[in-house]
């Protein structure tokens, strides 16, 4: 089957996951600090995460496009309907950028006028850290992807009904792609930096960036795993075999060991060095976050690592699926060790603020991060809430992506690599003879 | 049967070829006496060489003191001569291993030649930091061995020792990929040879037969062999990073280091590989082989390269600025204004600005833009270490110690030397082995020779046909 | 390598596409190739003569992991044992400083190992002359050889008429 039918009964399942997303948001709201910390650091945590995965769907489809990769056209329109979350994604980063603008949230330590008064490290980055920026930063950017996305998408399924043999649509599709890459290069770091890093606003890192591109690509190629399998059981995507899950798998496992490359690149500079001003980010969440901070490289590097090295579990369903379920929840768990402890930290000043002198024991803990924090379910660990949640803005992620995806063939008909990708059975060897 | 080849991908090779023509093609430069333009080449090189030895026995004659480094500048010429090199020695192992995950196929053309490149770079590399103790004769130093002195180890926390790990395996891992795709090759030239050519050959293919288990065996060893290189290519440059890096020393801790080393490494090293297969390919008559589309491709990862090379600078500029740490803001003030601000806007504009012209195909598939812009960039890589090494030290924490530096002659001698040393073994190796894979190419040429273009494109017609549109 | 002499029937085809289709015949044929030979690596051949995969990359996987644990616990013997020696403020058994070299002597262990295999298992060494059929089986030849030492006439000729009906350009006997 190459058309896809978005049918009722995987709607309402999604409806349903989308439901327990917005009751267990719900839920969080009202058992919260009276800065409600937890539900927006949870919204932006999953907003930002899912966007992300969009970026990447995208990313990956202009550099395989770019390097005229072709095996991966039959896989193509998973990522082109991902890439299309990048709209709701942007209407949920707008919800952030109301809160900042309505002070709904303290999300950001430089959001806040009076501690950016008392703060000369943060008056010294105001001219970018400020929600004039962060507002006008986020609609460009995530617009001009948008642009991208769209644009992209159009062509390709136009290519479907007026594809010629002169293949004037890949060729358009092949300079749009290109114009991409070094556009998400530049622009993908400015948004990082504001969505993320700034919060842990006094901190900064030059590979941070990188990294958390590395960290949404691993969760966009398990994503795309799973969906593959998914619609394999249910009878769509025949002419995916398992040498295209092959590669997929491979690019999960190349970009693990990629993801743990940078994070040890940052955290051994950091640790190396010692710069106080820098090592504050690690100390704290080695000493108050460990089950977060060792976790995160035990989901993300040595199960992938070690259950996929070996060649005939990235051509296994059961391995496959269970190496994406973990890298794509570590990958989750990853976005939160980022997000939540300055948060906490951020929100604790606040609160000590409010609550006047007495307050500031809460505080005690301060800049350097030397102090203990105490146990806190969604954020020293994910609880319930932070899980249903997750599973809430997956469910709304799918549904867009299998609304649009039910909207073109699965198969783009008149691709000039269809038919190496659909030979792809073949194509093993050439790897292999390519040396 | 023809393969199933997509309809706008270009020949790899050109020509018609059939596999005998292939064989004769490749290994017939190595079968004749050389021209003039290779004794002329080799006649310079082999001076340039001796220059070397005369510089090296000077330095160590006199001492590290003919050299112009004070205490505020203890690394120049060498130290960046040294990371120049090994960047270069980064394509061949990409060619070679990355691109082989990325299923390039045009990599085939030029993967024999960029890794020989590799191996003679990063021997080239080598000699500076053993130059640089100034007793050469104590280099053994540097590896841990039971000594007398209780033993004391070396310190294995220092990056510099990290180095010397990596570079070491790197060579010797580069060396034993390389080699081990000449066997099949060196065993054409034997079979084709005859007297004493022939025993040497004999010698140097091991009695490789091309049975059907050992090229089984060789494409598993080669498959493996890749993929312990590609992590193995990050982590040299990243290892060199870190020598800098590891420091507190404003404009060099800086963590985008590690990554941002390796994409400017494969940057220059593409540029030298551009800059030996435009010769190369006209003195041997190889353009059918490495063709214009080959170029074409490696002017692509140049532009990318030059490109993620440029986000790392201004990512470097802005943290600088975002950080708040004034010593870090001057670091890079003093990179752009300071008094090395000409090699700076070298950097810049070799490595970022000049690239951008390979947006044009015109300019990519131009062979005097390619070989003009593979020096540039050359030049700017070349001055992006300077810049970071020379730069950042003469303008450390101490206003009184401020210093500038300028080369003697003994350093310039020892980088023009060096150049000797590189073309002399680059012109051997292209007298004496094939410059392009053969076995390799034979394997492509149904799927990429020209003269399969149009029957693999009817053939993917003819699959598109039977498997999707029967079904709708 | 047996020392004893073998007396090959050889026969040379110009196409791997060919050579695929004899091999395929001579199969169903129940005749026992004893080897092929080839210029580059040819693909679906080695399902067809029954060879099972190579196991070298298991090798290396041992390689490797002899150089993970000879790096580490040398460092760590060296460091906390032997010698101990503050660096930079930091504890003597460092191990985001170990992994580095580790890494590196994994991967050094791993590829030395496997390459010496290989050559071994594959019977080669600098100076070693194996037996050649033809000098054109590393230039534009593909070689089915079979073993017929001691191998009655009707045999070899059923072999020769095999050659002849599969599309070979040669056929030849070789002793080696």
């Amino acid at each position: 089957m190459n058309q896809f039918s978005f049918d009722s009964r995987l709607k309402n399942i999604l409806i349903g996951f989308m439901v327990l997303g917005l009751v267990c948001l719900g839920i969080t709201f009202f058992v919260d600090d009276e800065l409600h910390t937890r539900f927006w650091t949870n919204y932006l945590h999953n907003s930002v995460f899912f966007t992300g995965i969009a970026l990447m769907s995208l990313f990956i489809m202009a550099a395989f496009t770019t390097a005229w990769s072709g095996w991966h056209t039959l896989v193509k329109r998973i990522w082109e309907a991902y890439s299309l979350f990048l709209i709701p994604g942007l209407i949920l980063m707008l919800v952030v950028i109301i809160g900042i603008w309505g002070h709904f949230h303290h999300l950001y330590h430089w959001a806040d006028a009076e501690a950016v008064a008392a703060d000369p490290i943060l008056q010294g980055k105001s001219s970018f850290l400020n929600p004039g920026w962060y507002t006008f930063g986020t609609l460009i950017i995530v617009g001009l992807w948008i642009l991208f996305a769209v644009r992209i998408r159009q062509l390709s399924v136009d290519e479907d009904a007026n594809g010629t043999t002169d293949y004037d649509h890949h060729r358009k599709i092949r300079i749009w792609s290109a114009a991409f890459l070094p556009l998400a290069g530049f622009s993908s770091a400015a948004v990082i930096w504001q969505w993320i890093m700034s919060i842990d606003a006094h901190w900064y890192s030059t590979l941070y960036a990188w990294y958390t591109g590395a960290s949404w690509f691993v969760a966009a190629m398990a994503l795309t795993i799973l969906t593959i399998i998914y619609l394999k059981s249910r009878g769509y995507l025949e002419k995916v075999n398992i040498e295209h899950l092959h590669d997929l798998g491979k690019y999960m496992f190349a970009f693990s060991i990629f993801w743990t490359y940078l994070w040890f690149s940052q955290y051994m500079l950091i640790w190396y060095a010692n710069v106080g001003e820098e090592t504050v980010y690690f100390l704290e969440r080695r000493e108050n976050y460990p089950v977060l901070f060792y976790g995160n490289l035990i989901l993300n590097f040595v199960a992938p690592f070690f259950i996929l090295m070996r060649n005939d579990t990235k051509r296994k369903y059961g391995t496959l699926v269970f190496t994406s379920i973990v890298v794509f929840f570590g990958h989750w768990w990853d976005f939160f060790q980022m997000i939540k402890p300055g948060a906490r930290t951020t929100a604790m000043e606040a609160l000590a603020h409010h609550a006047g002198e007495h307050g500031h024991e809460m505080i005690a803990h301060g800049e350097m991060g030397a102090h203990e924090l105490p146990f806190a379910l969604g954020y020293t660990i994910p609880g319930f809430l932070e899980l249903g949640t997750m599973l809430g803005f997956l469910a709304l992620f799918l549904f867009v992506a299998f609304d649009r995806l039910s909207k073109a063939s699965l198969v783009p008909k008149n691709d000039p690599y269809l038919a190496e990708s659909l030979q792809h059975h073949v194509e093993i060897h050439g790897e292999e003879g390519a040396h | 049967m023809s393969a199933v080849v997509s309809p706008i991908r270009e020949p790899l090779i050109e020509g018609g070829k059939s596999y005998r023509q292939i064989t004769e093609d490749i290994c017939s430069p190595t079968e004749s006496a050389p021209n003039v333009a290779w004794i002329v080449a080799f006649i310079i090189s082999v001076a340039a060489l001796a220059f070397y030895v005369f510089c090296v026995v000077w330095t160590v004659w006199v001492g590290i003191g003919s050299w112009n480094l004070n205490r505020t500048i203890g690394w120049g010429w060498d130290i960046t001569n040294f990371v120049w090199w090994i960047g270069i020695g980064h394509a061949g192992t990409l060619i070679s291993a990355i691109l082989l995950l990325f299923r390039q196929k045009w990599r085939t053309g030029v993967n024999r030649a960029a890794e020989a490149m590799t191996i003679f770079a990063v021997m080239c590399a080598g000699q500076f930091p053993l130059i640089h103790m100034g007793r050469l004769w104590l280099g053994f130093f540097i590896f841990p061995y039971p000594n007398t002195r209780g033993p004391l180890w070396v310190n294995f926390n220092s990056p510099l020792l990290w180095d010397v790990f990596a570079i070491s395996t790197y060579f010797t891992v580069s060396l034993l990929f390389w080699y081990t795709g000449l066997v099949p090759d060196f065993a054409t030239l034997r079979d084709r040879a005859k007297g004493i050519r022939k025993n040497i050959y004999n010698f140097l293919s091991f009695g490789w037969t091309g049975a059907a288990k050992h090229w089984q065996r060789f494409e598993s060893l080669s498959l493996v062999l890749a993929g312990l290189a590609t992590p193995l290519v990050l982590s040299v440059h990243t290892i060199v990073s870190f020598d800098f890096a590891t420091s507190v020393i404003p404009g060099w801790h800086t963590t985008i280091f590690p990554p941002y080393f390796v994409a400017g490494a494969i940057f220059s090293g593409f540029a030298m590989v551009q800059t030996l297969m435009v010769i190369t390919r006209k003195v041997l008559k190889l353009e059918q082989y490495i063709t214009l589309g080959h170029i074409e491709s490696m002017n692509k990862v140049i532009l990318v390269t030059g490109t993620i090379v440029g986000v790392a600078y201004l990512t470097e500029l802005f943290i600088a600025w975002y950080s708040g740490y004034i010593y870090e803001q001057y670091a890079f003030y003093n990179r752009v204004m300071g008094p090395y601000y000409w090699s700076y806007i070298g950097m810049m504009s070799c490595n970022v600005l000049s690239p951008q012209i390979f947006w044009w195909k015109k300019m990519r598939r131009s062979i005097f833009v390619t070989f003009v812009m593979s020096i540039f960039v050359n030049i700017g890589m070349w001055f992006e270490r300077f810049v970071i090494i020379a730069t950042t030290l003469a303008r450390d924490y101490l206003p009184s110690s401020w210093s500038y530096y300028t080369p003697t002659w003994v350093e310039i001698g020892l980088f023009v030397g060096t150049l000797g040393l590189f073309f002399t073994l680059y012109l051997i190796f292209t007298r004496t082995a094939p410059v392009v894979a053969v076995a390799e190419v034979k394997a492509i040429l149904k799927s990429a020779g020209d003269q399969y273009l149009e029957p693999n494109a009817r053939h993917a017609a003819k699959v598109v046909k039977e498997e999707v549109e029967t079904q709708a | 390598m047996s020392k004893e002499n073998k007396d090959v029937l050889y026969g040379l085809y110009d196409d791997e596409e060919v050579l695929l289709k004899a091999v395929d015949q001579a199969n169903a044929g129940h005749l026992e190739i004893m080897d092929v030979f080839s210029p580059f690596p040819v693909h679906g051949l080695d399902p067809k003569l029954g060879l099972s995969e190579s196991r070298l990359h298991i090798a290396g996987f041992v390689f490797g992991a002899i150089g993970t644990l000879t790096a580490f616990l040398f460092m760590t013997w060296v460091f906390t044992r032997d010698w101990p020696i503050i660096f930079g403020g930091k504890p003597y058994w460092s191990v985001p400083a170990f992994i580095p070299i580790t890494f590196e002597l994994t991967v050094l262990f791993a590829s030395i190992g496997m390459v010496v295999t290989f050559y071994t298992i594959c019977g080669m060494a600098p100076g070693i002359w194996n037996p050649i059929l033809d000098d054109r089986i590393t230039d534009d030849k593909f070689c089915i050889a079979f073993d017929v030492t001691g191998s009655e006439e009707a045999e070899k000729e059923k072999l020769k008429s095999f050659f002849t009906a599969s599309g070979a350009s040669e056929v030849n006997t070789k002793t080696i």
